[in-house]
């Protein structure tokens, strides 16, 4: 479609394809696409899969499942990966070299967002503690694992230095008694920025005075409270940018 | 042991993210195809044009395997196009639209959106870096670099400036629409953004409170009952 210069028919050119990427067509050109798409080899959608979780992590205030089986297979492509790359090193031609140096780089990058991945995470972790010791299952056993042992050696050093002069109601550090809770959950409502990949329907936006409603089609782009969409990434329609 | 960084990407993060975007590249070598950790790349035969990742592309260029096309809306008449939807009065509230977004099951990284046969209207998700990459890494293959530089630079502030004036509706619940808008640009004005909707939030959080204990109590029991109610007990008191 011929995008002219001219203001007035910009903005209704803008508004057909507005319109006519909706409804009927964008299905059509979806089953058509899935049809006769080359496959994505497993591989790239792993990448994808990992870039994604990479940033709705980074972004999320809260801890997101811990997807267990994606990071196992980049686990083991890695180790797989670098075992091939100590095997090239050994003879040294010219353009044997180039395609070492080219795998090298990418095996630094891929070990950064997955290295990215897990600090985020860690980051989250230690932020909220006590939080997360109730909801072992979105960590992975490793991160249960340094939860548990950073927490004793914590309360350890915290009861030798001044919690045992304490009186002994007061020595608790996860105290929910007397109607507020010592434990600090993330806070679950900061303004995330989000893009919609599936329509979504009709989700409330809490406001001050009011509660309105915002209609989440696909190509859309908000900035929202957490909590509002937390469901709909949850299901994949929408994703963190 | 973790970096305490605030959440969201910093603007180093979306540049690294953004390599991962395809690139039409023009070959001046051989090279066999590649069986990447992020999947396998085709083989580079001069002079047949192939998508690869920018980060790989910009590694052929410095070392002068390759040369880069740069795509379609990265050129002069494309970016006056534009620049001149975006300043036109009667779009002051809308960003160029980005690009039809690819079916379901992809998303951006690793889509089309930067090699030659992206589209030609709309900005893509990474335009200002990608832009700022091919500009400075790949000056040779642009044919008018100068101007492209400075439509670049027109069209960032352009869309900063509308960004800015947005920020008058920000409000305590979110829910603002912003299509169009890039990835950098977001990663500027996160912090700023972010801050203002909490801020107004916490400011706002007992008027909300109370306003959705009414609601509940009136669903309950009723409307229009419960002061009464309230009233009369501490009457009995």
């Amino acid at each position: 479609m011929e995008f002219n210069a001219s203001p007035s028919r910009a903005s209704t050119l803008f508004k057909i394809r507005v319109r006519s990427g909706q409804g009927m067509d964008d299905d059509i050109a979806d089953i058509l696409a899935s049809v006769s798409a080359p496959p994505i080899s497993q591989r790239t959608l792993d990448l994808q899969a990992l870039t994604r979780a990479w940033v709705a992590e980074r972004t999320a205030p809260e801890l997101l499942p811990y997807p267990t089986e994606l990071v196992e297979r980049v686990m083991e492509r890695l180790g797989k990966q670098i075992s091939n790359i100590e095997d090239m090193t050994g003879p040294m031609d010219p353009q044997a070299n180039f395609t070492l140096v080219i795998l090298q780089t990418e095996l630094e990058r891929y070990k950064f967002l997955v290295r990215s991945f897990l600090r985020a995470r860690i980051a989250k972790v230690d932020a909220y503690p006590h939080h997360y010791l109730t909801l072992p299952e979105t960590l992975s056993p490793l991160e249960r694992q340094y939860l548990a042992s950073h927490q004793a050696l914590l309360s350890n050093h915290y009861s030798t230095s001044f919690l045992s002069a304490f009186p002994t109601n007061l020595q608790k550090l996860d105290d929910t008694a007397g109607g507020i809770s010592m434990v600090d959950k993330p806070d679950e409502d900061t303004a995330v920025f989000c893009r919609v990949l599936r329509d979504a329907g009709k989700v409330e936006i809490q406001g001050p005075s009011q509660v309105s409603e915002a209609e989440l089609t696909r190509g859309d782009v908000w900035v929202m409270r957490w909590s509002t969409v937390k469901e709909a990434v949850r299901r994949g329609d929408v994703e963190l940018i | 042991m973790a970096p305490p960084l605030p959440p969201g990407l910093t603007p180093s993060e979306v540049g690294f993210l953004c390599e991962m975007e395809h690139v039409t590249v023009i070959p001046r070598q051989t090279l066999d195809g590649l069986e990447l950790l992020g999947g396998p790349t085709g083989a580079l035969k001069p002079p047949f044009p192939t998508p690869l990742p920018l980060w790989l592309a910009l590694l052929l260029k410095k070392q002068r395997r390759a040369n880069i096309t740069p795509p379609p809306w990265l050129s002069v008449e494309a970016l006056t196009q534009i620049l001149d939807f975006e300043t036109d009065e009667r779009t002051a509230e809308l960003f160029s639209p980005s690009p039809n977004l690819p079916p379901a099951t992809t998303s951006a990284p690793l889509g089309d959106a930067a090699t030659a046969r992206a589209q030609a209207d709309a900005l893509p998700y990474h335009w200002l870096e990608i832009g700022h990459l091919l500009i400075t890494h790949a000056a040779d293959d642009f044919d008018d670099l100068d101007a492209v530089r400075k439509l670049l630079r027109d069209l960032r502030e352009v869309r900063m400036s509308k960004l800015r004036k947005g920020f008058e509706v920000l409000d305590a619940g979110g829910g603002v629409k912003m299509n169009g808008v890039g990835g950098m640009e977001i990663a500027e004005v996160r912090g700023f953004v972010g801050g203002v909707v909490d801020g107004l939030r916490r400011l706002n959080r007992s008027r909300e409170e109370s306003r959705k204990e009414r609601e509940t109590e009136e669903r309950e029991n009723g409307l229009g009952s419960s002061s009464y109610r309230d009233d009369e007990d501490e009457d009995m008191l």
